[in-house]
């Protein structure tokens, strides 16, 4: 990250079991958390601080989650917010993200996708920054601009659609992706396949990146996703 | 009729319809006699005094001019005698020579001068000194002893006396009675039929209605499959039966619908909740060490996700299947679509050495919701991985021919089982080593109807199966869409 501030979040929940394991699991990811169970609690907190993010759920004792972050905005309140609901409708979907929710997840979920995209927020939020040209992980090297990539020195034969994965990985090396959020990003799609199409891309890559006698980088996370080593 | 009762309850609606009915027909068809009658009865009575105003000149004249001699009297009486014969609506009664007519010319007081008639007048004259009499204008006129009333005109001549001329009504009387007698028998009549058609009508259609209320109270009861009997008419009550059983194919299929999800529900969440749940005892037990416990942990979340992805889909095609996908649409190139899938599934596909194969005729252009045609399409791909044995060949065709996209998916598989043939779009129908859920093209079909398309499933004759798709080109309704999509999209 650029800098080393604590990001600081807004948890929205009136469920205690949920908010107990969110609020646990995101202080150890490194956040600072506040947590609201309704949503006069949650307005009073957000107007109070400006929070890097927030975290919303749909279903609160007081009012629908909606309507709060629509009164959140109209109070001048611009952090990203990240929508959780056990609603699953694609109407819902729209809705909330029309109306100011800048992400959307549906219960259950992996915490590591939480996680995810809680982080994919903040970075958008933090800076539309310059995208780069040239990305490096350890020994391995991407030209944006050549779509080109190499491992120590040596040029990699990757497919356009290979290079795109890896491009992926890359920009977010060191973190958790999720299958859907691959899915979504690099071929835009919305599905949740029941066979192991990710993985088999993800293992083709791997041959190509991970040769024998080089430290893999492809990590695969059981049950939630892949990440690329940082370091 | 089965039994007494429903006889009863079956009459009283019938009866008291057709009594009804009778009602207002007899008191019409009254209403038109009492008018006709009085037309009659007018009429007759406009010509007795037309004939009697005519008579009483004659006679006035003639009792005028006649010189006032001894044959005055036999003069005047044989004219009025002569005139008697020519009374209209001839009728006498029998016996009586002649009772229906009098002639009479009187003083203002004293006895008759001249009378012509039956009996000797006095009686007559004492009626007409009674009443009020107005010269030359036909007077009602009852007379003691007779039972029929008189109509009497009068007239006043030269010497002062008044002449009388009186006309029995007995013939107007009798021609009424008659038409009286023959209307209310031909009137009793009509209504009788009247009231058995009227009667007969209802019952039969309240038949209908009582075998349809039957029929309900039966499915009420038990047997949500069977229909209320239709008619082949195309009135009310046959389209009450028509409505009904639409009614009824609605809720058999809701309720149909509601015992496969619960069906499925129970066994599709039951097994895996229960490994879950040993999974995890275990990994709790003591004398596992972590990494023996982590494996089951992990697995234990798959399990769930699996579970999670069940419980989605499974909503989606009830929702679908229940017309209530809410679809936000956009133009979508299915072949651009395909492609991108093609390329997404090859890799796992040539793992399984399967072959994948597209001929498409180009862009394809329909008006969908992304989400879920994405959705369809790759169930449509994981259903080929799941069931196709090694070394097969996919072969995808897509073209459009008149407004209509079609997606044709061949292998050269095993195909379609029988069984699973049969109910191939229905909820938890599995291939024989399927290990899904076999939701997936329960799902591509409800979403494909759900825009307007049609799936079918078959077995290619060569072998293998064959699956076509059919979607509605985007062409005019695009348009007018575009604008709602916009504000979504802004």
């Amino acid at each position: 990250m650029a800098y080393h501030r604590v990001m600081e979040l807004l948890l929205v929940e009136d469920e205690l079991e949920i908010q107990d394991f969110l609020k646990a699991s995101l202080a150890d990811a490194g956040y600072e958390v506040d947590v609201a169970g309704d949503g006069k609690t949650a307005e009073s907190l957000a107007s109070a601080k400006v929070y890097d993010a927030l975290i919303v759920d749909l279903g609160l004792p007081d009012q629908d989650g909606i309507d709060l972050i629509l009164r959140l905005r109209h109070l001048g309140v611009s952090s990203p917010v990240l929508i959780l609901s056990a609603r699953r409708s694609i109407d819902d979907r729209v809705r909330g993200l029309e109306q100011g929710g800048d992400d959307y997840l549906t219960k259950p979920f992996a915490l590591a996708e939480l996680l995810a995209r809680l982080r994919n927020l903040l970075r958008r939020n933090v800076a539309a920054t310059a995208s780069p040209t040239f990305l490096r992980v350890v020994d391995l090297e991407l030209d944006l601009l050549k779509r080109r990539a190499s491992r120590g020195g040596e040029l990699l034969n990757l497919s356009p659609q290979e290079f795109v994965l890896l491009e992926y990985l890359c920009r977010h090396a060191g973190r958790v992706v999720t299958r859907s959020m691959l899915l979504a990003e690099v071929w835009g799609m919305r599905i949740q396949p029941d066979t192991n199409v990710v993985d088999v891309h993800i293992y083709r890559l791997r041959g190509k990146v991970d040769t024998e006698g080089r430290e893999p980088l492809i990590k695969t996370l059981r049950g939630v996703g892949y990440v690329l080593k940082e370091r | 009729m089965s039994s007494k009762s429903d006889n009863t309850r079956l009459r009283s609606g019938a009866w008291r319809i057709s009594l009804w009915a009778t009602l207002a027909f007899a008191f019409g068809t009254s209403l038109v006699f009492a008018g006709l009658h009085r037309f009659v009865a007018n009429d007759i009575q406009r010509r007795s005094d037309a004939w009697l105003s005519g008579e009483i000149e004659v006679l006035g004249d003639v009792a005028e001019r006649t010189p006032k001699d001894r044959l005055y009297d036999r003069v005047v009486s044989e004219v009025a005698e002569l005139a008697s014969k020519e009374v209209p609506n001839k009728s006498r009664s029998e016996g009586n020579e002649n009772d229906s007519v009098f002639f009479l010319q009187a003083e203002k007081s004293g006895p008759p001068r001249l009378w012509v008639g039956a009996g000797n007048g006095q009686a007559n004259l004492d009626a007409i000194r009674a009443s009020k009499v107005v010269p030359d204008v036909p007077f009602h006129l009852r007379v003691k002893g007779f039972d029929i009333p008189f109509r009497v005109v009068s007239v006043r001549i030269d010497d002062g006396s008044f002449i009388y001329l009186g006309l029995s009504e007995r013939d107007e009387l009798r021609v009424l009675r008659n038409l009286r007698l023959r209307f209310l028998s031909l009137g009793v009549l009509i209504v009788l039929f009247g009231f058995a058609i009227v009667f007969y009508a209802t019952r039969r259609m309240l038949g209908h209605v009582r075998e349809i209320t039957e029929a309900a109270s039966r499915i009420g009861q038990s047997d949500l499959s069977s229909r209320v009997p239709t008619t082949q008419y195309n009135d009310e009550v046959g389209n009450l039966a028509r409505t009904l059983n639409r009614m009824l194919d609605r809720i058999e299929s809701s309720v149909h619908q509601l015992h496969t999800i619960t069906d499925s529900l129970a066994h599709d969440l039951r097994s895996p909740l229960t490994a879950i749940r040993g999974k995890l005892e275990i990994s709790l037990s003591t004398g596992i060490r972590s990494e023996q416990a982590e494996p089951m942990i992990v697995s234990a979340i798959d399990e769930l996700d699996r579970l999670t992805e069940f419980l989605n889909t499974s909503l989606d095609v009830a929702e679908a299947k229940a017309d209530a996908l809410r679809l936000s649409r956009s133009e979508i190139d299915l072949d651009e679509l395909i492609r991108v899938m093609i390329d997404l599934y090859e890799p796992c596909m040539s793992e399984r050495c399967l072959r994948i194969e597209l001929r498409s005729a180009g862009a394809a252009k329909v008006f969908a919701d992304a989400a879920l045609l994405h959705r369809a399409v790759s169930n449509l791909l994981d259903n080929e991985l799941k069931h196709l044995p090694a070394s097969c060949t996919i072969l995808i065709q897509l073209h459009v021919e008149e407004e209509v996209a079609t997606l044709i998916l061949e292998d050269d598989g095993p195909g379609f089982t029988e069984e699973t043939g049969r109910e191939m779009f229905e909820q938890r129908v599995k291939g024989r080593d399927s290990s899904g859920h076999g939701l997936g093209l329960a799902f591509v079909e409800a979403v494909v109807r759900a825009h307007g398309g049609v799936v079918t499933a078959s077995n290619r004759p060569e072998g293998g199966a064959r699956l076509v798709v059919t979607l509605p080109c985007a062409f005019e309704r695009h348009d007018e869409q575009v604008q709602p999509l916009d504000m979504l999209a802004g």
